[in-house]
């Protein structure tokens, strides 16, 4: 901070003159450099901060939504699966998303029977990061950018091409399904993975905004060439051509 | 790169002493200083409360073998009802340094870790945020770092609805965001600009507070004028900042506190403020301190209240300086701001002095050029309060000689004849004796020194 200079010892030096005036500071002066250093104490948590916040403790219970059979301990847990797994949720296929962004997203491309034919005509394909206004011919254009531009992973778990019409019967669960209590709507998730019929419309690539798909060791792409468990599972990046499936078999669905 | 150490974990097992904590606590100073002078200063959050199961945290061990976490590892990997119980203890152990770049460096350890964050099993991905918090609060880059392929998944469940969910991943963002350029351009380009924004509209305080944590550590960065404060200003997040700055909002303090850094950076940063003085910033800020200085005198203080006090000092000091809207829209408060800033700089100087030096800097760019300020310096009888900081080193002095030196000198002669008893004339003995005779001073440039006009009066005082 500058300050007006010291007075002069010596008699001929001009006299000094002191004028008011206003002083800007940089956030770099070391002016600051106390004051700094105190706010990263306290981001270190090495000083008492300005009152901390209870948690309340609760026993265990279970989701209340019908067919959801999952069970908490804390009411955060609850509160998290509840909002992310009951929430932003497709009527028409029941599938949940993390967020309303993506929720749209899905129905537009997936219920909604004029898309294809506006698809045809204009850009249709909306980015995936909400604040981007950018719209794509195709859904393969729209996960170039999302590499390209955002950094996205190749592998996005949120951009999975849509399948070809599926059959619903097809509940099995994988066998690695963790959960004593996988709910129903986990299971739908998952039947979407499950062996689809080949022959029916031609794999076209739509987004799959699912939410944490399937169960969970479901990890695409090197995951599983490292360990022969997961060996059944194919990353979604791969395609071996019309007519074949894409997406995760069931093991004892081989054909 | 060097960055301040952290505190450490907590073990519960060690008896640490007074003298060892304030010891570690000293050092640790010193490392932080030593970083900021290099422009590396980094610090990271890490709320305890947020780690916690709504249990304790009990650290049993102070080390662990390279064997344990293998088999941590492995049981993750593995769906059945072990995993959530495996991710647990991977949580415990993972507050231990060595088990974290154990755990890293196995194979795909992180891409599994990434996996069970996106699964759709609500214990199993919370634990696993937890997991990756843990990770990104390393001081070790290469251990924080490996979070960054979970980037476009943390702002995409940003807009999410589970707050405590959402918390994790704008700690684990905020942390990231400290690190380096590099992260922060990605999580420009994934848009965290605008997926903050949202956060801190959230009706949940944690969620505000989380969110505004992150903001300022991208804010804080060095590059934050060229490219991040434009892009905060352009997506309008500064009226929610502002808006924060409310002692009576329902999400408490320490959100206040976040929200001030955030909005000090800006400010500082020399952009055009013209916007935020439009969006009440200064009507905002000048009601919070004068709130803040009511509570100090009537004995309500809270722990810690300094923590708010001087950003918001630090953001009008900067904005005032400037001829123009800002200034006038202090003017209508005069009295009530003074008053504050005079309890703080009394109530600070032995235990923060910091905060009474910048309160005295704002004091300063109040009452430069600004007759009405000063006149109510004197009607409200500070004048004594602020001399009474004259002796005391660490640049108070200076800048309480400057403060009363931005007097006019007639209001100055006032205050003299008011205070024209011994009092005012020992101070004033003092000051020249204790500050300026080291220097030889004649008279006359001592006078000057303080201004030309009030040189008379204190001639009278001094000619004895």
């Amino acid at each position: 901070m500058e300050l007006p200079p010291a007075l002069s010892s010596s008699s001929s030096s001009p006299p000094f003159t002191f004028s008011s005036r206003r002083i800007f500071l940089p956030k770099e002066d070391e002016f600051f450099e106390d004051g700094d250093i105190y706010r990263h104490l306290y981001l270190r948590d090495a000083i008492t901060s300005v009152g901390e916040v209870e948690r309340p403790k609760v026993s265990e219970f279970c989701c209340h939504i019908a067919g959801c059979s999952q069970l908490f301990d804390t009411l955060e847990n609850y509160e998290h699966h509840y909002n992310t797994f009951h929430r932003n949720v497709c009527s028409s296929c029941k599938r949940s998303f993390p967020s309303s962004h993506l929720l749209d997203i899905h129905i537009l491309e997936w219920h909604d029977s004029l898309f294809q034919i506006l698809a045809a005509k204009q850009n249709m394909y909306i980015c995936l990061v909400e604040s981007c206004t950018e719209k794509f011919k195709a859904s393969s254009d729209r996960k170039k950018h999302l590499v390209k531009v955002h950094g996205y992973p190749s592998d996005f778990r949120f951009d999975k091409p849509k399948k070809p019409k599926r059959n619903q019967k097809n509940q099995d669960r994988s066998p690695h399904d963790m959960d004593v209590e996988t709910s129903n709507c986990q299971k739908e998730t998952n039947s979407l993975f499950c062996q689809i019929a080949a022959e029916s419309v031609e794999p076209v690539e739509t987004m799959e905004a699912e939410s944490p798909p399937v169960s969970e060791q479901e990890n695409p792409s090197t995951l599983v060439q490292q360990r022969p468990s997961y060996s059944y599972r194919v990353p979604a990046t791969i395609c071996f051509g019309h007519g074949s499936v894409r997406g995760f078999k069931n093991p004892r669905k081989k054909k | 790169m060097i960055r301040g150490t952290g505190p450490g974990i907590r073990s519960r097992n060690r008896v640490c002493g007074v003298e060892e904590i304030k010891a570690r606590r000293r050092q640790q100073e010193r490392a932080l200083r030593k970083a900021r002078k290099e422009k590396q200063l980094v610090s990271k959050r890490l709320p305890r409360g947020l780690q916690g199961d709504g249990e304790e945290m009990e650290i049993r061990e102070t080390s662990v073998t390279q064997e344990e976490v293998l088999q941590l590892y492995q049981r993750i990997q593995h769906g059945s009802d072990d995993r959530l119980a495996a991710l647990r203890s991977l949580h415990q152990v993972l507050q231990l340094k060595e088990a974290q770049q154990m755990f890293v460096r196995f194979e795909n350890s992180i891409r599994v870790l990434i996996g069970l964050f996106t699964s759709n099993l609500a214990s199993v991905q919370l634990k696993a945020a937890q997991c990756l918090l843990e990770l990104s609060h390393s001081d070790d880059p290469s251990i924080s770092l490996v979070c960054l392929p979970a980037t476009p998944y943390l702002l995409t469940y940003l807009s999410g609805q589970s707050a405590k969910f959402t918390e994790l991943c704008l700690y684990i963002l905020g942390n990231l965001a400290a690190e380096n350029e590099a992260v922060r351009n990605q999580l420009l380009l994934q848009g965290v600009i605008q997926a903050l924004a949202i956060c801190l509209q959230s009706p949940h305080g944690a969620v505000v507070e989380a969110a505004a944590y992150s903001l300022s550590q991208m804010l804080q960065a060095k590059e934050a004028g060229e490219k991040i404060i434009p892009a905060v200003l352009e997506a309008n997040l500064t009226p929610h900042l502002i808006r924060l700055l409310d002692l009576d909002s329902e999400f408490g303090m320490q959100t206040a506190v976040e929200c001030a850094w955030c909005l000090h950076y800006i400010v500082s940063s020399g952009v055009n403020c013209e916007c935020m003085i439009s969006q009440n910033l200064i009507r905002q800020a000048v009601i919070l301190l004068i709130a803040l200085g009511k509570a100090i005198e009537s004995g309500i203080t809270t722990d810690g209240v300094e923590l708010l006090i001087y950003p918001v000092a630090r953001c009008l000091g900067n904005l005032i300086v400037s001829n123009g809207p800002a200034r006038s829209k202090v003017q209508p408060h005069a009295s009530d701001v003074l008053r504050a800033l005079s309890t703080f700089t009394s109530r600070f100087l032995q235990s923060r002095p910091f905060v009474t030096r910048e309160c005295l800097w704002l004091l300063n760019n109040l009452t430069a050029g600004d007759e009405q300020f000063c006149s109510a310096i004197f009607h409200l009888n500070l004048v004594p309060v602020f001399l009474q900081l004259i002796p005391f080193s660490g640049g108070i002095n200076t800048l309480a000689c400057v403060s009363f030196a931005n007097q006019s000198g007639i209001s100055a002669l006032e205050a003299i004849q008011y205070n024209s008893n011994e009092e005012i004339r020992v101070r004033a003995n003092y000051l020249m004796d204790r500050y300026f005779t080291h220097k030889a001073p004649r008279c006359l440039e001592m006078g000057k020194f303080l201004n030309l006009s009030i040189s008379f009066p204190f001639w009278l005082i001094l000619d004895f």
